[in-house]
């Protein structure tokens, strides 16, 4: 089974999904949009508007792309729905309507815990979300589903669920399980897997070309092969495929929903051009706790950016620190400065000859960074240091949100897959 | 001899909300698995802290990984309250793993 991926994040290339259409075959088309800090825009955006809280990016896809996805017989599986999959779902039905097209489209809840937030214990959450395994995809694939949209599911389980629809899997096949959240973590991160951001660029061909997107090519033991289109830019490596699984993994043991992957047992294996092989990986249960992704209002923050130019850059830099300090009433919570970088001497150019010192304030208090905070910035402006300028106007306030972990039994969440016809199935 | 880590070492980085996370890596090439040994052996967390030393007090994990020949690290804390509320220049961590990598280390000459 081919599975691919076609975004990343939400923000990522808009034309990857026609292009992993278009350019060569594939069974499932994948895509993640869902970061912590994703949740929490999405969040804003289902304040101002309750039918929002979905990935917009994935509608704008979806006019495009469906038609070919139906034609190709390929299901498109992805966490778009975000805080709100339902919406999302039928958002892509009256798109598929004004298209003229039959799509049997579902989706995934069960993720968004905050109606029960304060009795789960999660504090004063702007979101919190449940991360989901792969079983409620699989269940909407078997349902005859040509597009599952879900919530916070983990970015691999939209490599699992397909494979336990395609391979049958049960919830004890740990290895194949483990095999499909390698595969899947391979991928998520889109051209991270292929040539993007990525040490060994000297080693590549850097040509004008975009880095094609990623696919997996999944057996029913659980083990892949990890490659992309052909003709497609970028490269499939080793060690681009080692570098996908090096980060963001926090320990040997990957911990998922529906299996704890022991990372020592991954073997990889360079096949040919631009194909890898991922084998040998071992699974055990899950982790009891399901974790939950919570977003709070962490406070309100504001910044200044000061331009030091020439000569005795440190006296200018020590001077307009304690002139704003001083300014600062009441002073917020966190004031903190940096220099970066210091003048080259005798410079050719005016921004060589040149240093930034930023200060960077957050309080619990709007006001305190707002207006107080700028205006006594911009007050300086002919009244401090020789050369003082901004490198941007004066801003308000902006909010900001802290993600943190939390974990809630497994049975405090029910995962539903709700079919094209509104029927509803608990995922066991 | 003294040369960047990024001889033969490879890196990606990011955040986990205040937990800034590096995977360090031999690259596939020659000596690999005299290479892949002096790595391991190289980071510890009081490597990590020498080469960062804003993560001077913090808590850090190194986990070996010598079947991807390499390590994966967790900073907790680097990034204060996470991206959003980060006052840190790389508030996501993205280039760490390429700073870490252009700190000069002593090698080993028979690696080179």
């Amino acid at each position: 089974m081919r599975i691919g991926n076609c975004s990343g994040f939400y923000g990522d290339r808009l034309s990857a999904m026609r292009e992993m259409l278009e350019d060569g075959p594939l069974d499932v088309l994948t895509g993640d949009y869902l970061a912590e800090l994703t949740m929490l825009i999405l969040g804003r955006d289902r304040m101002r508007d309750p039918s929002l809280g979905y990935a917009k990016t994935f509608v704008r896809q979806a006019e495009e792309c469906l038609g070919r996805a139906l034609e190709k017989g390929v299901r498109l599986v992805a966490n778009a729905g975000g805080l709100n999959p339902a919406g999302l779902a039928s958002r892509i039905r009256e798109v598929a309507t004004g298209l003229g097209l039959s799509a049997s489209v579902a989706h995934v809840e069960g993720d968004d815990l905050m109606p029960r937030a304060s009795s789960l214990g999660l504090g004063d959450a702007l979101t919190a979300n449940a991360y989901l395994g792969g079983f409620g995809i699989a269940a909407a694939l078997s349902g005859g589903a040509d597009v599952v949209v879900t919530g916070r599911v983990t970015d691999a389980s939209l490599v699992v669920g397909p494979c336990v629809w395609r391979f049958g899997w049960g919830r004890s096949s740990y290895d194949e399980l483990a095999g499909a959240v390698v595969a899947g973590h391979v991928i998520e991160c889109g051209t991270q897997a292929t040539g993007g951001n990525f040490s060994g660029f000297l080693s590549m061909e850097r040509d004008a070309r975009s880095l094609g997107f990623p696919l997996v090519e999944m057996s029913a033991d659980g083990s892949s092969v990890v490659t992309k289109h052909d003709g497609t830019g970028g490269l499939v490596s080793v060690d681009t495929v080692t570098a996908q699984l090096m980060y963001e993994v926090q320990s040997t043991t990957y911990l998922n929903p529906d299996v704890s992957v022991d990372l020592t047992s991954i073997q990889l294996s360079d096949l040919a051009p631009d194909r890898v092989g991922v084998s040998g990986v071992r699974g055990a249960a899950p982790p009891a706790d399901l974790k939950v992704c919570v977003n709070e209002l962490g406070g309100f923050r504001n910044q200044l950016e000061l331009v030091l130019t020439g000569l005795d850059v440190e006296e200018k830099a020590s001077w307009v620190r304690a002139q704003l300090e001083s300014r600062l009433d009441p002073r917020p919570a966190v004031v903190e400065w940096t220099l970066s970088g210091r003048p080259i001497a005798d410079a050719a150019s005016e921004e060589e000859a040149s240093c930034l010192l930023r200060c960077t304030v957050k309080d619990p208090s709007a006001d305190a960074v707002g207006r107080a905070f700028s205006s006594a910035g911009v007050e300086l402006a002919l009244a401090s240091y020789p050369g003082f300028a901004l490198t941007a106007p004066p801003a308000k306030e902006s909010p900001y949100g802290v993600y943190r972990p939390a974990y809630v039994a497994r049975d405090e969440v029910a995962e539903v897959a709700v079919f094209d016809d509104g029927r509803r199935e608990v995922v066991a | 001899m003294k040369a960047p880590l990024g001889t033969f070492v490879h890196a990606r980085s990011g955040d986990k909300g205040g937990d800034a996370n590096v995977g360090l890596w031999v690259a596939q090439g020659p000596h690999r698995e005299s290479r892949v040994a002096w790595l391991l052996s190289l980071v510890t967390a009081s490597f990590v802290r020498s080469l960062v030393p804003e993560a001077a007090s913090l808590e850090v994990d190194v986990f070996a990984l010598p079947n991807l020949g390499g390590v994966n690290v967790v900073l907790h804390g680097l990034l204060g309250e996470g991206v959003a509320g980060s006052t840190r220049f790389d508030p996501q961590a993205k280039a760490l793993g390429e700073w870490l990598r252009s700190r000069h280390v002593e090698i080993p000459s028979e690696l080179l």
